[in-house]
């Protein structure tokens, strides 16, 4: 109680950053716990490199698009803790859509399509039928986990389908682009770049890997510097203020939740389509991810900027365990090197996990019209 | 924030409001007629079903076949709903009138009597105001924990000495491994303000994950390819005095389930705890003022909570499974939509597990059957939980069919409790 009251007085900055030592910290004490002070070296050598960076950046797509949905949602006075079951149909629509059109950039839209319909859906049964928004969000959640399976076993025989196509690295899009300069000298620059040892992955990635650094700035001025944002905020923070003045708060929030579904849509999409297939067994592709997503935006409390910087962390871990899977530095069994990400959340949440809530998030709202 | 800035002990945890309002919601169902509840619960399953025969038809379409199995107004499906639903409701009976003790209903048994623990653990932590999302973490560490006890024992008793000792020791200890899984989050919940929905999901990844090293490593059966603990032998499980051919159903623990079920009702109903598990799930300001330890309630009621669950795990592992093998089915988040769908009433639970029991069993039928996906059921359980959310939609719907002028009866009794206070 006291840590974490304590810690209620931080900044944003300050609580990501308490975070990242205390995760760091954590780490080290239990390398060193196990005896091996190599190891610890080892390990932030593998921290530090490329294929490291690269494998963050690629694991933070579908947390970061889902956490600023999540925190348009949330703002807007509706939490949807129901981002998981948006990830998870976009990931198996964007497949879908790809294997029959072959076009990555279709399968994409697709997987935006359906992640926002069902974010539509979620929205009616919460605005329209005041229903309960944990419960109906735990219900989409189930929903997304039951029907892509089930959809893709219709179509695909299995419960696993494969797209045919992945989304191409931003060099080689743009050498195919076909724009005078751009296909030419900026990809040789880019390719320059790239093979700088660490940050060399900034310039090598994926496209949607950028995609997400705009989507995060988009967010911030959406929010911060235009009406749609002052109403959201006012949704959340004091929706009968923006009733007086004459906005429809059910009209924001349904916005709000809509555009949830498509910002997690591109992230779901962007999960499959990179590796081009989907996998539906257990708890699908997605993971977890859609809560980790939760926690990202109380972690950054609900600052676009936050909530990527706090993805970064949890990616990085997720990325420096694949590592350690792969490179067998550690003498732990990879089961257990596999819930590293989870256990670090749930340490985060404890320690940082207090935020101030939107006032009204959670409450329906009823205009006095009726 | 105006009534959560009160001071109570676990105020301004990110899902504080929100909570609130849950109970609110809960608060006014528990207030409600036990009838217009079972009234919500009846047409959120029937609206589910009801979309899940569309779904079965949209699917039919987009699958390719050689002839149709249904067709409606000339068009053609390739999945035929009606075969379905047969399968799926009437076949968990198996064929019931020739023989009661087949063994398709000895699954729909097995498989609602693992439904009616999970249910209840979920039952009791949303009575305390706790959403417990973990109930699978928490089986799936209380059927590990059972599975390697009992099997680590097995060799020094046998006989019938053998199954008195052992079967009530794999269910201890799934209860205490469970009950301390779940005290984790209520902790964390009580003294650290983390929200117990996302701590307890994170706790089943962790539970699966290392529930997967210890049963593919140091724990594993030396002999067997599978991911799993040695197999137990035949007296360390639940005796099955009726289904002799099955293994896997047993009427004892199901009257297990069922006292167990009735003792959590009776305990939540007629104890001082029970008094203090309500009314701080109720009103936390209230509770607190009227001396209630929030704090120790909520671990309390979460330990108690995964306790359950773990006891599901072992009666799993002593009636089903016969040992530990990973790839546990999901009675946890069952046990999440068997709770709602009884309005969190233990006894309740019996029903709605039996029904949950149906589905699951049934599912096999449509797996074998069909060629529609079994995944089939998890959809309905999603569209369950979600139409059971929405108790006004319903009522919106019978207000406009206005049912009760017709009978003469009053309707704002239903108005009022239902009405939201905004």
């Amino acid at each position: 109680m006291s840590v974490a009251g304590a810690v209620d007085g931080l900044g944003t900055r300050a609580r990501i950053a308490a975070a990242t030592v205390v995760v760091a910290a954590l780490a080290a004490v239990g390398i060193a716990l196990a005896g091996h002070a190599d190891v610890l070296v080892a390990v932030i050598a593998l921290l530090f490199q490329k294929s490291t960076l690269a494998a963050a950046l690629r694991l933070s797509v579908p947390i970061a698009f889902a956490a600023l949905g999540g925190i348009f949602a949330e703002k807007s006075g509706v939490i949807n803790i129901g981002l998981e079951g948006l990830l998870i149909v976009s990931a198996f629509g964007g497949v879908y859509v790809t294997s029959i059109t072959g076009s990555v950039w279709l399968g994409l839209l697709g997987g935006v399509i359906a992640s926002s319909l069902l974010a539509l859906l979620f929205a009616i049964v919460c605005i329209e039928f005041r229903a309960d928004q944990i419960i109906a969000g735990l219900a989409i959640w189930l929903i997304a986990l039951g029907l892509a399976p089930f959809a893709s076993t219709v179509v695909f025989g299995s419960t696993n389908a494969s797209a045919g196509a992945t989304f191409p690295a931003i060099d080689r899009l743009l050498a195919n682009s076909g724009v005078p300069v751009v296909s030419t000298t900026v990809v040789a620059g880019l390719e320059a770049l790239a093979g700088i040892p660490f940050l060399g992955a900034l310039f090598e990635a994926s496209p949607m890997v950028y995609l997400m650094f705009v989507a995060v700035a988009a967010s911030w001025w959406t929010l911060n510097r235009t009406s749609f944002g002052r109403w959201v905020r006012a949704s959340g923070e004091n929706p009968r203020a923006l009733d007086t003045a004459g906005v429809d708060v059910s009209r924001v929030r349904y916005a709000a939740v809509v555009l949830s579904g498509v910002l997690a849509g591109v992230g779901g999409a962007a999960l499959s389509l990179s590796l081009g297939q989907f996998v539906g067994n257990g708890p699908t592709m997605v993971n977890g991810k859609g809560f980790i997503a939760i926690v990202t935006y109380l972690l950054g409390n609900y600052n676009p900027i936050g909530a990527m910087l706090s993805t970064l962390l949890f990616a990085g871990l997720d990325a420096l365990q694949l590592s350690l899977q792969g490179q067998n530095v550690l003498a732990i069994p990879r089961p257990l090197v596999r819930t590293i990400p989870y256990v670090s959340v749930i340490v985060v949440l404890a320690l940082f996990g207090r935020t101030r809530l939107p006032e009204a998030a959670g409450e329906h709202y009823e205009s006095g019209e009726e | 924030m105006t009534d959560a800035d009160d001071g109570a002990s676990d105020d301004s945890g990110p899902s504080r409001l929100p909570r609130d309002r849950l109970f609110d919601a809960l608060d006014r169902l528990v207030a409600a007629s036990a009838t217009e509840r079972l009234l919500i619960s009846g047409s959120a399953l029937l609206l589910s079903v009801a979309i899940g025969f569309l779904l079965i038809l949209v699917a039919g379409r987009m699958t390719s076949c050689g002839s149709a199995a249904y067709s409606l107004f000339g068009v053609g499906f390739c999945y035929d709903p009606f075969l379905v639903y047969d399968s799926l409701f009437l076949g968990a009976f198996g064929d019931f009138l020739a023989n009661p003790l087949n063994g398709q209903f000895a699954t729909t048994i097995s498989e609602t009597t693992v439904l009616v623990f999970t249910g209840i653990a979920v039952a009791v932590a949303f009575k305390a105001g706790v959403f417990n999302i973990g109930g699978q973490g928490q089986l799936v560490f209380g059927a590990l924990a059972s599975a390697l006890v009992v099997y680590g024992l097995s060799a020094s008793v046998s006989g019938l000495v053998g199954t008195l000792v052992l079967v009530p020791v794999g269910l201890a200890v799934g209860a205490f491994v469970g009950g301390i899984w779940g005290a984790i989050p209520g902790a964390l919940k009580a003294y650290a303000d983390a929200n117990e929905v996302i701590t307890t999901i994170m706790l089943n990844f962790v539970a699966t994950s290392f529930a997967l090293y210890l049963a593919s490593g140091p724990f594993k059966a030396p002999d067997s390819f599978a991911n799993q603990t040695p197999t137990l032998p035949e007296y360390a499980l639940f005796p099955q005095p009726l289904f002799p051919g099955r293994t896997d159903a047993s009427l004892l623990a199901l009257a297990l389930a069922i006292a167990v079920a009735v003792g959590i009702a009776f305990l939540l109903r007629a104890t001082s705890f029970g008094y203090d598990v309500r009314t701080s799930g109720i009103q936390p300001e209230a509770a607190e003022y009227g001396g209630v330890d929030a704090a120790r309630t909520v671990v309390t009621s979460m330990a108690l909570s995964g306790a359950l669950a773990g006891i599901g795990g072992a009666v799993y592992v002593l009636t089903i499974a016969g040992n530990f093998q990973t790839g546990v089915p999901d009675y946890g988040f069952d046990g999440i939509t068997v709770s709602i769908l009884a309005g969190n009433n233990p006894v309740g639970a019996i029903a709605a597990a039996l029904l949950f029991g149906v589905l699951k069993s049934g599912s096999i039928v449509v797996d074998v059957g069909t060629d529609v996906p079994p995944q089939l059921v998890g959809v309905l359980r999603g569209l369950i939980v979600l139409f059971v959310a929405m108790p006004e939609f319903f009522r919106m719907i019978g207000e406009r069919v206005d049912v009760r002028d017709r009978f003469g009866g009053s309707r704002d009794a239903v108005a009022t409790d239902g009405g939201e206070e905004a």
